[in-house]
């Protein structure tokens, strides 16, 4: 599933980013890779922006952004 | 490698990601020596020092904090033209060790380049705090880039820093050590970086395994560079045709595979060497951050603060501008006896004390607003209303992180316009620059206290206050209509770091109200002093001499239409008249009435023509020219006295002064802004925008009065 369909306080697994150049390109390099864990800390209303947890720092990005990053949603773990 | 010599003079660049504690660390190592300016061509600040230790000169150059060696930003180019241009002898890279493995991901890049990089690991008291260790000797062995923990605000561990540069500098490059892009990539680079390395003379100017990389990332500046390799068409077909296999063989984009790489790499790195606390213990950062981008209250929050910045402002500006005020109204007052009369007393008093003291007294309010924004700024704030803003703002087409930029607007247009510096697409910073000028400034703040105690005095606040939320709404409207046309393209993307909370350090926060005041204040000083004489001297000459007998005829005629008046109103009336027919035969009346049709179908008459005018000078001349243009002569004081002389005169209605208003608005702001926008963008961008603003404040203001006189407002 996408990054972008996650709930707030959901934890994921991500599976690779799906589009290249410069969107894409940022997103990896900020450390959406294969395997990264990460937790959606909260979305604003209206599909605005949400705040992303991975590598011990968090992200900001927007719904279009989250939508190029696959994932697989971890269950079972309370969110620390 | 060039220079380096044991006791020779080491050039350093001083690399990193942004919040990484740089410039902390940039100011403790060069102290107060460093001189601040401009990377060649572009807008990037600049800031270089120096520090002497034990008889060597270390010279600092402090790089734009970037996250990835790409060429996508404007930060990044000029960190990569500097370091492939200038090729310092070292690079000190500043890592967040509470953020380890996103900063070791740029720092590996600056290895590739084959420049010695040495590691600050910055902030290690954070880290330690929060139960983070890391063994920087061993992660240095393995990465081959020689690591020692500092703290940049006390300045620990500047000295080893300095032993481990020494040392690396002396032993040049350390090819050995170098990321592993893994069994299926390394071939395919090995033969780019061979193709490379067979034109000696490029290979010289360019690291072939850097190039090799960036061709497989399909990096466009990296291409470009190619150019003028002897091979240049080859290398780009073969290199190319790598990255489509990468692309089939990974099932992604190369440059997604490589950058997947990196920190696969980083991460074996680190597993030994880097310890984690178990579990991540809640925050401050955290709490605060769960009330201020609450999902539904992070916009009315930032709205209250919006306005709780305004408020304070007013509410503790008012004693300060009060004193100011005083202060030159006293100075006008004894100056004017000892004066020599006539002209000159007229220009002191009317023009010059009258035009800077306006502007100067409300410096405290442009410093206890910069003041109050960098107190935003500095703790961290802003990241937090880029969050609340940007779904508000994308809807026009603008980006969160305008938000800042607008904010300072409200201020003075000139740090505002430098301030969209911050935003990384040239079509982001453009739009933004074309609609900072609508936040209306501290400028014309004078203006409409004027003009709204002059003809709403029971609602003058929120006349004000309305002009405020138009200029808003027309900024965000006029971005939706350019985004639309003259700025079309795809959205920039929002992919921001946040931050934690930071405490704000008074230094910090008094170089940045310094830096946004001293303009102001430096204006009131040149700029409006020269103003003022000016319109005080167009206004003034050519001199209207009276003719023999025509004064005798002029007062036969006054006797005649005012019957019942005594021979004191007769005086006032004559040298009322005589006053306005020397106005109209000076230059300034001339110049007034040759642009009259202009401005006459938005209700202005020639006199509040040329003050809008004199206002590119400096919008609070518009003040100071309506003075004079009106006779508020020495002895009144000038604010009530141009006031109640405003709210008398026939050609003025509430219908026109709110056009006016508006029209101040919306015109192109003062030559000290709209000199910053052309060394921001250029002469043809500030052609489109003068004729842009000029031509929406003109229709504005002409709609505005052509429906509030066709439903009889006016009368």
């Amino acid at each position: 599933m996408l990054l972008s369909e996650l709930a707030p306080g959901a934890r994921f697994r991500v599976q690779g980013v799906t589009i290249g150049r410069e969107v894409g390109k940022r997103l990896a390099d900020m450390g959406f890779n294969n395997g990264v864990e990460g937790e959606v800390v909260r979305r604003l209303f209206l599909s605005g922006p949400m705040q992303v947890r991975i590598l011990g720092y968090n992200l900001l990005l927007r719904k279009s952004e989250a939508a190029a990053v696959e994932v697989q949603a971890e269950t079972g773990q309370p969110s620390p | 490698m060039s220079g380096g010599t044991r006791q020779g003079r080491l050039r350093i660049a001083l690399a990193g990601n942004p919040n990484a504690g740089k410039t902390s660390l940039f100011n403790a190592l060069t102290g107060a020596r460093h001189k601040v300016g401009n990377y060649p061509g572009v807008t990037v600040e600049k800031r270089e020092g120096s520090r002497i230790r034990e008889g060597r000169e270390y010279r600092f150059i402090d790089l734009p904090g970037i996250y990835s060696l790409t060429a996508y930003s404007i930060d990044e180019v000029v960190t990569r033209d500097c370091l492939l241009d200038e090729r310092p002898d070292l690079i000190i890279d500043v890592l967040d060790s509470t953020n380890l493995e996103r900063h070791l991901y740029l720092c590996l890049q600056f290895q590739e380049l084959g420049i010695p990089v040495v590691g600050a690991l910055n902030m290690s008291d954070e880290a330690k705090a929060q139960g983070i260790s890391i063994d920087s000797y061993e992660l240095g062995k393995i990465l081959g880039i020689p690591m020692t923990a500092t703290v940049a605000r006390t300045g620990e561990g500047i000295e080893e820093l300095l032993d481990l540069a020494d040392r690396a500098a002396a032993g040049g490059s350390d090819d050995l050590h170098r990321i592993s892009y893994g069994p299926e990539i390394e071939p395919r680079l090995a033969a780019l970086e061979l193709a490379i390395a067979a034109d000696p003379d490029f290979a010289r100017r360019f690291p072939a395994r850097w190039l090799a990389v960036k061709l497989l990332e399909k990096d466009g500046d990296a291409l470009e560079r190619l150019g003028s390799h002897r091979d240049a068409a080859a290398i780009a077909a073969l290199a190319r045709e790598s990255a489509a296999w990468i692309g089939t063989h990974f099932g992604k984009d190369a440059e997604i595979v490589i950058s997947g790489q990196r920190y696969g790499y980083i991460h074996g790195a680190t597993r030994e060497t880097l310890r984690l606390p178990g579990r991540r213990a809640a925050s401050l950062t955290d709490a605060i951050d769960a009330v201020v981008m609450h999902p539904f209250l992070a916009l009315p929050i930032f709205a209250l603060t919006l306005w709780g910045v305004f408020s304070l402002t007013f509410a503790l500006g008012a004693y300060p501008t009060a004193w100011l005020d005083a202060f030159f109204r006293w100075l006008a007052a004894s100056l004017g006896p000892v004066l020599p009369g006539g002209a000159l007393r007229s220009h002191v008093v009317d023009g010059v004390i009258a035009g800077v003291g306006g502007v100067l007294s409300f410096v405290p309010l442009i410093v206890l607003l910069f003041f109050l924004i960098s107190v935003l700024e500095d703790t961290g704030y802003m990241s937090r209303a880029a969050f609340a803003t940007d779904r508000a703002l994308h809807a026009f087409g603008l980006h969160g992180q305008s938000v800042f930029p607008m904010m300072l607007g409200f201020g003075c247009s000139v740090p505002a316009i430098m301030a969209a510096r911050t935003l990384k697409s040239p079509r982001d910073r453009i739009l933004t620059i074309m609609i900072i000028p609508f936040m209306s400034c501290g400028a014309k703040l004078p203006v409409h206290v004027l003009l709204a105690a002059a003809f709403f005095p029971r609602h003058a606040a929120a006349a004000v206050m309305a002009i405020y939320a138009v200029g808003v709404a027309l900024a965000l409207g006029s971005a939706w209509v350019l985004r639309r046309t003259a700025l079309r393209g795809e959205p920039t993307p929002f992919v921001m770091e946040l931050p934690p909370w930071r405490r704000p350090t008074l230094r910090g926060l008094l170089w940045h109200v310094w830096e946004n005041t001293a303009m102001y204040a430096r204006k009131a000083g040149t700029v409006i002093l020269a103003a003022s004489i000016l319109v005080w001297a167009v206004t003034s000459y050519p001199r209207h001499e009276v003719a023999p007998g025509e004064r005798e005829a002029m007062a036969a005629a006054w006797s005649q239409a005012h019957p019942a008046a005594g021979s004191d109103d007769l005086e006032a009336g004559l040298s009322r008249e005589l006053a306005e027919r020397s106005m109209t035969y000076s230059f300034a009346g001339r110049f007034g009435k040759a642009i009259e049709p202009l401005v006459a179908p938005l209700g202005f008459d020639w006199r509040i023509g040329v003050a809008t005018v004199t206002g590119f000078a400096a919008k609070e001349v518009v003040v100071s020219t309506l003075g004079i243009l009106y006779g508020v002569g020495a002895g009144k004081s000038e604010g009530a006295g141009l006031r109640s002389e405003l709210a008398a005169d026939p050609a003025w209605t509430p219908l026109v002064a709110f056009c006016l208003m508006l029209f101040i608005l919306l015109i192109p702001p003062c030559f000290a802004a709209l000199a910053t926008m052309k060394t921001e963008l250029g002469w043809s961008w500030l052609g489109f925008a003068l004729a842009f603003q000029l031509s929406l404040g003109w229709l504005v203001a002409f709609a505005v009065f052509s429906i509030g006189t066709m439903i009889g407002i006016a009368a």
